[in-house]
C-alpha cells in the first residue's frame, strides 16, 4: 500500500516537472508575443532558414579544390581520394602535364555529391592539400541529380 | 650437394647456386633490387647483404656462391642495420613522389622501406634535380630522379635483346641511365623494361597515369596473339572504384615460364589487348530478311539443330559445312571433330585463319593464331575455304570472323547468298555479320576455360580471367548443346560437361595429349 | 419550429465539436512543444501569415483529404472502409447528450442548451463509447494483417476491462445525484454545501473521480494506455490505413478526449455551473449578490463549460506527454486489480455515508 502510494507520489512529481516546464516556457513565450524583453527564450529551437547556426571550425561542408600560385589546380590526380572514398563518389582522370615538375594533372575531377557521405576521408588522404571541405556551404540540394555532379570547374570556384 | 645453414636452418642446395637463390629456394626471401634471375648478378644495389659466419664484413647474397658448411644469417641486427643504411642512401636522392608514381603499390623500394625503414631522413640538403620525363623508348619514359641505378634495364638490353641500346653514363653522383646517340629504344621487347624496373623509373606510356595498381586484379592467362603461347598476367579492373573503369584490362604482364617465354613477352602481345573490348559482338541475333530478332542461345540452338536434323534426315550430310579457325581451344576442336565429322558425318571442314604476320627469332612467331598445332594434333582434316565449295552448301556453321579476310566482299556475298542457313559464331564484329542468318557472340580466349597447344607442342591449360558479358555462349558449350539437341551419341557427350571433362576425353583418345 | 431549432442545435453542437477537435490537434502539438522546450508546428501559413501555426490543422486536413485512399489488396474492402466511419460515428453521436448550458429564453421560447435531454443520457454516452470498440476490432480484422488484428484484440481487451471500472465508478455519482439525465446531474451541482461550497461531484465523490479519470484515460487509448496503437513502437489496429480514413481514427481519438473532458466536467465539476451563479445573477455566500441579465448568465455558463472542458483536454495532453507507456500486464492489473476494487469500495462507502446522513 505504502509502495503504491509512493508510486503515485512519484507520478504526481513527474507530472509537476512537465507542468513546470509548461508554465515557465509559456511565460517566456507570452512575454515574447507581447513584445517584452525576456531573460531567455521559451524554446531552444533554432528556426533554420531564418536563423542559422554558426558552423564549427572543423565542420565538413562542400568540397573545394585548391590552386597553386599560378592558378593551376594543386591536384596531381594521385587517386588516393578515389581509393579512400567509401561511397565511391569521386572519379579522377589523369593527364600528362608538360611541366616535368608536376607531371600528373587531373583532366577530369568529378565528385558526385548525390553519393558523397561527407566523411572527409578525401581531405585526410590528399598528400597535396588539394581538396578541402571548408567552403561553409551546407545547403547542397538541387532539383536534378545531374546538378549534384560537380566537375573540376565547379570545384575550383 | 653442399649443405649450408641459413638462419640456423640446415639446407641442401644445388651446386653453383648463389646464396640468394639458395635462400629463395627454401622460402627465405632476401631483399634485392638489381638481382634478376635472368641475368648474371651485378651487385650494384647492395640490398642483399647477409652475414656469413667467420667473415668480418657483410657479403652480397646475390653473388656469393654456396659452399659446403656456410653459416648465413639473413635477419641478424647487423644485416637489418645494413639494409636500413642502404635504403637511406637510395632514398637520399629519391624524389618520394609515390602519389604520382605508377609503380606505387608494387614498388620494391616502397615495400622494403615499409619493412625495414620508416626512419626519418638525416639528409638536410636539397635533392638533386634530374630529368623526370626522358623519352627512353617507343613506349618508355625514364624518370632519372626515381632511378636507383640497378642496371636491370641495361642488362636486359645487353643480354636478352642484344641491342645494347643503353648504358650507365657519367660517373659518381652524375651517373645515369642513358641511351646512345639519342636513338631511343625501339624493339619488340622494350615493354619488358617497365616490368623489370624495381622502382618507378621506367614507366610505360600505355599504362602511365591510367589507373593505380591497387585497383587492379591480376589474372593468369595465355597470350593468344601468336602461336608461342606466352604465359601472361592480365591486370584488369577489380570493380572498385565504380567510377574509374574505361576498359577491362589495363595492362598485360609477362608471367614466368622458363619452358615457353622465360620472364618476357613481346610488345605485340603486351600492347595488343585492345581486342578484348573493341568491336565485340554482344547481341545474339537472328536475321530474317530485314528483320533482326534477338533471341536466347537455347532458342537459336533449337532452330539450328532443327535445320541440321532435317538435312541429315534427307541424307544431305555432304551439304553441311563447318568453317573453323585455330584460335579455338583443343577441347573445342576435338568437340567439332567428334560432333560433326564423326557424329554427323560432315566432311566439309574448312579452316579460315587470320593472315600470318612477321615473326622474330625470339618469342613472336609468324603464325598469329594460338592453336594451329592443336588442330594438327587433334587430327581434323581441314581444307581452305573455297568459295565455290561454300556456295554449294545448304547449311554453314562459321566459327570466327576470319572468313571475311582474304576474299573480296562481293565474291563472298555471292557465295554465301546461295547457302540457305548460315550461322556465325564470332567474338568480333566483321563484314560477315551482314551476310549470315545467325550471329552468335562467343568469348575470346581470355574469357573461357580450356587449353591451347603452342608451336612447340606444349599443351597449356588456362582458366577464364575475364567474365564474358555478351548474351552468347562459349563454343565448346555451343557444340555440346548442338550435340544434345541432335541426339548424337548422347551417352558420350553427356559426360563432357566441362572443358576439364573434355580434356580428359581428349587425353584418353588422342595419344599426343597424354 | 421545434425541428428548425433542433437542427440548428445539432449543427451548432457538431461544429463546436469538430472545430474543437481540429484545434485540439493544434493544442496537442503546441503543448507538447512547450513542455519539451520546442516551438511546435508554426510553418503553415496563408500569404506568409502564420499566426502561431493556427492554420496547421487545416493544412493537415487538406493533406489527408487529398492523399490516395489506399486499401491493401488483401483487406476486406467493405469492412475496411466501414471501420473508421463506425468509430467516428459512435463518438460523434455522444455530443448530443452533453448539456452545454441551462435554458435560453428567446422570443418567448425556452430552449434547452442541449441537443437532446435524454433521461438516461449517462448510459447513452457510455453505451456509445463502448460501441466504439467495433470500429477498432473491425479495422484490425478487416485489414487482414496479423499485427493489426493483434492491435485490435489488444484494444478490445483493454476497452472492455476499463469499461467495467468506468461504469462502476459512476454508480456513486448516480447515488449522490439520483438521476441518469446529465442535465439534472448538472442542476443538482448548482446547490451549495454548508451554504458556500459548490456541491460539485468531485467533492462528494473524490474516489469515484479518481477511478473515473484513470478509466477514462484508458478509454481514450492514448499514452500511457496506448496499447492498441502504440504510435512509436507497437503496430496498431490502423496500421493499414492512410489518408482520410486514418484521419478519422485520429479525430476519433481527439473527440474521445473531448467527450471524456465533457463527462468529467459534467459529472464532477459542475458542468456549466459557475459557483454562486443562479439564473438571476450571483448570490454571494457572504450575503448580497449581483443581478445579471439573462443573456449574460447564459454566456457565463457557456464560457464556464468551455473553460472547464479545455482545462481537462489540456490536462489529458499533459499526461500523454509526461508518462511512458504501461506494460500490457500493468494495464490489465491496474484495470482489474486496482480500479475495479476501488470503484466497488467507493459504492460501498458512498452507501454507508448516505445511510448515516439520512
Amino acid at each position: 500500500m505504502i509502495k503504491a502510494l509512493g508510486y503515485f507520489l512519484e507520478i504526481i512529481k513527474g507530472g509537476l516537472i512537465t507542468v513546470r516546464h509548461f508554465v515557465t516556457n509559456m511565460w517566456f513565450h507570452t512575454l515574447k508575443v507581447l513584445g517584452l524583453k525576456a531573460k531567455r527564450r521559451g524554446a531552444v529551437t533554432i528556426q533554420y532558414p531564418e536563423e542559422k547556426k554558426e558552423l564549427a571550425a572543423r565542420h565538413r561542408s562542400l568540397h573545394r579544390l585548391l590552386r597553386r600560385e599560378d592558378g593551376k589546380p594543386r591536384c596531381v590526380s594521385c587517386l588516393l581520394c578515389v581509393t579512400v572514398c567509401p561511397s565511391e563518389c569521386i572519379s579522377v582522370e589523369a593527364a600528362e602535364d608538360p611541366d616535368s615538375e608536376i607531371q600528373k594533372v587531373p583532366a577530369k575531377f568529378i565528385i558526385d555529391l548525390s553519393r558523397c557521405c561527407f566523411c572527409g576521408f578525401c581531405v585526410e588522404a590528399c598528400p597535396e592539400d588539394a581538396i578541402r571541405m571548408d567552403t561553409g556551404k551546407i545547403e547542397v540540394a538541387e532539383y536534378r541529380r545531374a546538378d549534384l555532379i560537380y566537375d573540376l570547374d565547379k570545384l575550383l570556384k | 650437394m653442399p649443405k649450408i645453414f641459413i638462419d640456423d636452418r640446415a639446407v641442401e642446395v644445388a651446386e653453383g647456386l648463389t646464396l640468394l637463390q639458395a635462400a629463395e629456394s627454401v622460402g627465405i626471401p632476401i631483399p634485392h633490387f638489381c638481382y634478376h634471375p635472368a641475368f648474371p648478378p651485378e651487385g650494384s644495389c647492395r640490398m642483399c647483404l647477409v652475414e656469413i659466419e667467420g667473415l668480418p664484413k657483410l657479403e652480397l647474397a646475390c653473388s656469393t656462391v654456396v659452399k659446403e658448411g656456410l653459416r648465413v644469417r639473413t635477419m641478424s641486427p647487423k644485416v637489418v642495420e645494413a639494409r636500413k643504411s642502404v635504403l637511406e642512401f637510395l632514398l637520399a636522392e629519391h624524389p618520394l613522389d609515390c602519389p604520382i608514381c605508377d609503380k606505387a603499390g608494387e614498388c620494391k623500394l616502397q615495400d622494403y622501406f615499409e619493412e625495414y625503414g620508416l626512419f626519418k631522413s638525416q639528409f638536410k640538403e636539397a635533392k638533386e634535380k634530374r630529368e623526370k620525363k626522358f623519352k627512353l623508348g617507343r613506349n618508355l619514359i625514364l624518370d632519372r630522379e626515381r632511378c636507383i641505378l640497378c642496371t636491370r634495364c641495361v642488362r636486359f638490353l645487353n643480354e636478352i635483346t642484344k641491342t645494347e641500346d643503353a648504358g650507365i653514363l657519367n660517373r659518381g653522383i652524375h651517373s645515369e641511365v642513358g641511351i646512345f646517340e639519342s636513338e631511343f629504344i625501339d624493339n619488340n621487347y622494350s615493354g619488358n623494361l617497365a616490368q623489370i624496373c624495381p622502382v618507378g623509373a621506367i614507366t610505360d606510356t600505355d599504362f602511365r597515369f591510367k589507373t593505380r595498381v591497387w585497383f587492379l586484379e591480376s589474372r593468369e592467362s595465355i597470350c593468344p596473339l601468336c602461336s608461342r603461347g606466352c604465359n601472361i598476367i592480365m591486370d584488369s579492373h577489380a570493380g572498385y572504384p565504380r567510377t574509374l573503369p574505361t576498359r577491362r584490362v589495363y595492362r598485360v604482364r609477362a608471367r614466368q615460364n622458363l619452358d615457353v617465354n622465360f620472364h618476357w613477352i613481346c610488345d605485340y602481345g603486351r600492347y595488343g589487348y585492345a581486342y578484348l573490348d573493341e568491336g565485340r559482338e554482344d547481341r545474339l541475333v537472328w536475321k530474317k530478311g530485314d528483320r533482326e530478332t534477338r533471341l536466347s542461345w537455347d532458342k537459336a540452338a533449337q532452330i539450328l539443330s532443327e535445320k541440321i536434323r532435317s538435312l541429315v534426315h534427307l541424307r544431305k550430310n555432304s551439304r553441311i559445312g563447318i568453317v573453323l579457325h585455330t584460335n579455338l581451344t583443343n577441347e573445342e576442336l576435338f568437340l567439332a571433330d567428334r560432333v560433326f565429322r564423326k557424329g554427323l558425318g560432315v566432311e566439309k571442314l574448312f579452316l579460315a585463319d587470320p593472315p600470318p604476320g612477321k615473326g622474330d627469332e625470339f618469342l613472336l612467331t609468324a603464325d598469329r593464331t594460338a592453336n594451329r598445332r592443336g588442330l594438327q594434333e587433334v587430327g581434323l582434316p581441314v581444307q581452305a575455304p573455297d568459295l565455290k565449295a561454300l556456295s554449294g552448301l545448304d547449311l554453314l556453321l562459321i566459327f570466327g570472323h576470319y572468313l571475311a579476310a582474304g576474299t573480296s566482299p562481293s565474291d563472298l556475298k555471292n557465295a554465301l547468298e546461295k547457302v540457305e542457313t548460315k550461322a556465325l559464331f564470332a567474338s568480333h564484329k566483321s563484314g560477315l555479320d551482314g551476310l549470315v542468318d545467325f550471329v552468335i557472340p562467343v568469348p575470346v580466349i581470355a574469357e573461357k576455360n580450356g587449353s591451347l597447344t603452342n608451336i612447340d607442342g606444349r599443351v597449356q591449360p588456362f582458366v577464364a580471367g575475364l567474365s564474358f558479358a555478351g548474351d552468347g555462349i562459349a563454343e565448346w558449350r555451343a557444340l555440346l548443346d548442338l550435340a544434345r539437341e541432335l541426339k548424337v551419341e548422347h551417352k558420350y557427350f553427356s559426360r563432357l560437361a566441362s572443358p576439364e571433362a573434355i580434356y580428359r576425353a581428349l587425353r584418353k583418345e588422342i595419344p599426343f595429349f597424354k | 419550429m421545434d425541428i428548425v431549432i433542433a437542427v440548428i442545435k445539432i449543427i451548432l453542437a457538431l461544429v463546436w465539436f469538430l472545430v474543437l477537435t481540429l484545434y485540439l490537434t493544434w493544442l496537442e502539438r503546441k503543448e507538447s512543444a512547450v513542455i519539451q522546450d520546442r516551438i511546435g508546428a508554426n510553418r503553415a501559413n496563408i500569404w506568409k501569415f502564420r499566426f502561431l501555426g493556427l492554420f496547421q490543422p487545416f493544412a493537415d486536413a487538406i493533406k489527408m483529404i487529398f492523399k490516395e485512399d489506399f486499401v491493401p489488396a488483401f483487406a476486406n474492402k467493405f469492412l475496411h472502409t466501414l471501420a473508421p466511419f463506425l468509430s467516428f460515428f459512435f463518438v460523434a453521436i455522444t455530443i448530443c447528450a452533453v448539456p452545454f448550458g441551462d435554458t435560453l429564453r428567446l422570443g418567448g421560447r425556452t430552449i434547452s442548451l442541449q441537443v437532446l435531454d435524454l433521461n438516461a443520457g449517462l448510459l447513452f454516452i457510455l453505451a456509445m463509447l463502448s460501441l466504439g470498440i467495433y470500429g477498432i476490432i473491425l479495422s484490425g480484422w478487416a485489414s487482414r494483417n496479423r499485427f493489426t488484428l493483434l492491435g485490435g484484440i489488444r484494444g478490445a481487451a483493454q476497452l472492455i476491462s476499463y469499461e467495467v471500472a468506468l461504469g462502476l465508478s459512476l454508480i456513486g455519482i448516480i447515488m449522490v445525484f439520483p438521476s441518469l439525465s446529465l442535465q439534472s446531474i448538472v442542476r443538482f451541482q448548482g446547490e451549495n454545501i454548508l451554504g458556500f461550497i459548490p456541491k460539485w461531484g468531485v467533492l462528494l465523490q473524490p474516489l469515484g473521480f479518481v477511478v473515473f479519470f484513470f478509466a477514462a484515460l484508458a478509454e481514450t487509448k492514448r499514452v500511457p494506455f496506448d496499447m492498441p496503437e502504440g504510435e512509436s513502437e507497437i503496430i496498431g489496429f490502423f496500421t493499414e490505413y492512410g489518408g482520410l480514413k486514418w484521419g478519422l481514427f485520429m479525430m476519433t481519438d481527439f473527440m474521445e478526449i473531448i467527450i471524456v473532458s465533457a463527462l468529467l466536467t459534467t459529472l464532477f465539476f459542475g458542468g456549466w455551473q459557475v459557483p454562486w451563479l443562479a439564473a438571476d445573477g450571483f448570490h454571494w455566500p457572504w450575503g448580497g449578490g449581483r443581478a445579471l441579465p439573462h443573456g449574460v448568465v447564459v454566456l457565463l455558463q457557456l464560457l464556464a463549460f468551455n473553460i472547464k472542458i479545455v482545462f481537462f483536454c489540456w490536462l489529458q495532453i499533459l499526461i500523454r506527454w509526461t508518462y511512458p507507456r504501461f506494460r500490457y500486464d500493468q494495464v490489465m492489473d491496474l484495470g482489474w486489480k486496482v480500479l475495479i476494487p476501488l470503484s466497488l469500495l467507493n459504492i460501498v462507502g458512498t452507501g454507508i455515508v448516505m445511510g448515516f446522513l439520512k
